[in-house]
């Protein structure tokens, strides 16, 4: 019981801090030229590096902790395996990152982002967004909720299930427009 | 070569595994069922952790623009070091290796450090895999007629796959293993005070063979279950069918340290292969207490409250040292 406590607790705090900022980090592994899916496969392990750190209610700035972790990640990958191309080992100590960390500013404005991807609940396709509604709002369970909608329960558990990961993709999209938005600047 | 999962097929399986929770509430079933997905791939507890967190964005009624902080720092039950500290530091030093390392080792493919704290699982071209303990250096020569991997620092454990024409030998200093197809370990130990060197030898499946170079009539055969050092100088000590013992002394294959009845020296020693923050005993008389408990190798910290605890010792933490005994 008190491992589900924590791992309650911890998912609350990496909501509060860590999911504001995880586009940012996406960003920055898109500009050391980290592909797709190696980034989302970084990103993964420092999630679960993350749900195994014990005082994590302790970290002081837990963006910059998951940006380091990241950082780690990626490094231990250039070093074992062909994951990046040899030229951005180079490029990572000529752009001295280890202190490109998010600045606190930048979370910020990460924080008011975050609440327009809550926005996007409105763009889910009608059926999700309704059982989102009732689930959030009305707080009814899934059962009351396909009681009150005439659908079957498995209905409900799809549509839940399916709303989420439209959620996380939508959290993952922002960090390619960000990548994006970087490499313009760069170039000019 | 297996498939491996794409992070986007856990996501979603993350996605249905919260959506499956919330229709029936963790029930001891189910959670017996997600323990078992998770326990399937390491990455599956990562997008779990994000699924929730995104699950928290949806559903809960979330104070997204408050608390700047990293949440209420609780009070330190001792009072004595911070464990910030000690994760920060840990950090840093792993960082500080895998950069010192980096450069260098790119393109040779065939050999495998790892830092202190990391334990990694390396899939070898012929379908073995080596398990590489923290702090070791591996190299591998798959050849046509046989497969050698050198150990020449740590410990690793080896799968091997079978292939009766291409014998498996591992190679630690003077010591040699040889296996067709089967699993077991090897820990290379210098010549330490007193000790000569050699290699710990602990087999977990099948047969293998193990001599010292030039002594290969001397090689004594190991079964599954069994364990035994063999010195530099072809001496086998240690010999003995003990596979409880060998599954505990593979324990860091899970990044654990499990202790049954070792004297604490023996632990404290453990514990500073993995870590950068080392465990001092300044308390000598303690040397010889037996151990009994499971630990994670990556909590030096943990473990001396336990200590703190059991023996009502004091714990003191001094730049990367926690000082058992003050």
């Amino acid at each position: 019981m008190e491992d589900r406590d924590r791992q309650a607790r911890i998912a609350e705090w990496v909501t509060r801090t860590v999911l504001p900022c995880e586009h940012l980090v996406r960003a920055w592994l898109a500009r050391s030229l980290v592909s797709q899916s190696d980034s989302d496969d970084l990103i993964q392990e420092a999630y679960c590096r993350l749900s195994n750190v014990e005082a994590f209610e302790q970290i002081a700035r837990p963006d910059a902790f998951f940006f380091q972790t990241v950082r780690n990640l990626l490094l231990n990958h250039i070093r074992r395996a062909r994951l990046v191309r040899i030229e951005t080992v180079a490029e990572l100590d000529e752009l001295g990152l280890a202190d490109n960390a998010p600045s606190p500013e930048r979370v910020t404005g990460a924080r008011r982002d975050l609440e327009r991807v809550r926005a996007c609940i409105a763009d889910l396709p009608e059926r999700c967004r309704r059982v989102f509604e009732l689930r959030r709002i009305e707080g009814l369970s899934q059962r009351e909720i396909a009681e009150r909608l005439g659908v079957n329960e498995n209905v409900v558990e799809y549509e839940v299930a399916r709303g989420l990961k439209l959620v996380v993709k939508a959290l993952r999209a922002r960090g390619g427009d960000m990548a994006d938005f970087s490499r313009a600047g760069a170039v000019r | 070569m297996t498939t491996r999962q794409s992070a986007e097929a856990i996501e979603d399986e993350a996605a249905d595994w919260l959506a499956r929770i919330d229709r029936h509430g963790r029930t001891p079933e189910l959670q017996a069922e997600l323990e078992h997905w998770l326990a399937g791939d390491t990455r599956r507890r990562g997008a779990l952790l994000q699924a929730e967190a995104a699950w928290n964005l949806l559903v809960g009624d979330f104070p997204v623009l408050e608390r700047e902080d990293g949440g209420a720092p609780a009070p330190i039950a001792s009072g004595m070091f911070s464990r910030r500290r000690l994760i920060v530091s840990g950090g840093a030093a792993a960082l500080a290796a895998s950069v010192a390392g980096g450069v260098l080792l790119i393109g040779r493919g065939e050999d495998y450090d790892t830092a202190i704290g990391e334990i990694r699982r390396v899939p070898l071209a012929d379908g073995s895999v080596a398990t590489i303990n923290s702090d070791s250096r591996l190299s591998v020569a798959l050849e046509a007629e046989r497969r050698i991997v050198r150990l020449n620092e740590g410990e690793a454990w080896f799968q091997v796959a079978h292939d009766k024409a291409r014998p498996f030998i591992a190679e630690a200093g003077r010591i040699r293993v040889r296996a067709v197809g089967t699993a077991f370990a090897v820990r290379r130990r210098e010549d330490g005070k007193g000790s000569v060197g050699g290699a710990e030898i602990l087999v977990t499946e099948g047969v293998v063979e193990a001599w010292a170079d030039g002594a290969e009539g001397q090689a004594i055969r190991l079964t599954a279950g069994q364990r035994a050092f063999v010195a530099d100088n072809a001496a086998v000590t240690g010999r003995a069918d003990a596979p409880a013992e060998v599954t505990r002394a593979l324990a860091w294959r899970a990044g654990q340290i499990d202790l049954a009845g070792e004297s604490l020296a023996h632990a404290l020693a453990e514990f500073n292969r993995y870590n950068g923050v080392k465990l001092v005993l300044t308390d000598r008389a303690l040397a010889n207490e037996p151990l009994y408990g499971v630990f994670r190798v990556d909590d030096p910290q943990g473990f001396a409250d336990a200590l703190h605890r059991g023996f009502d010792v004091p714990v003191k933490v001094e730049g990367n040292e926690i000082r058992i005994g003050g």
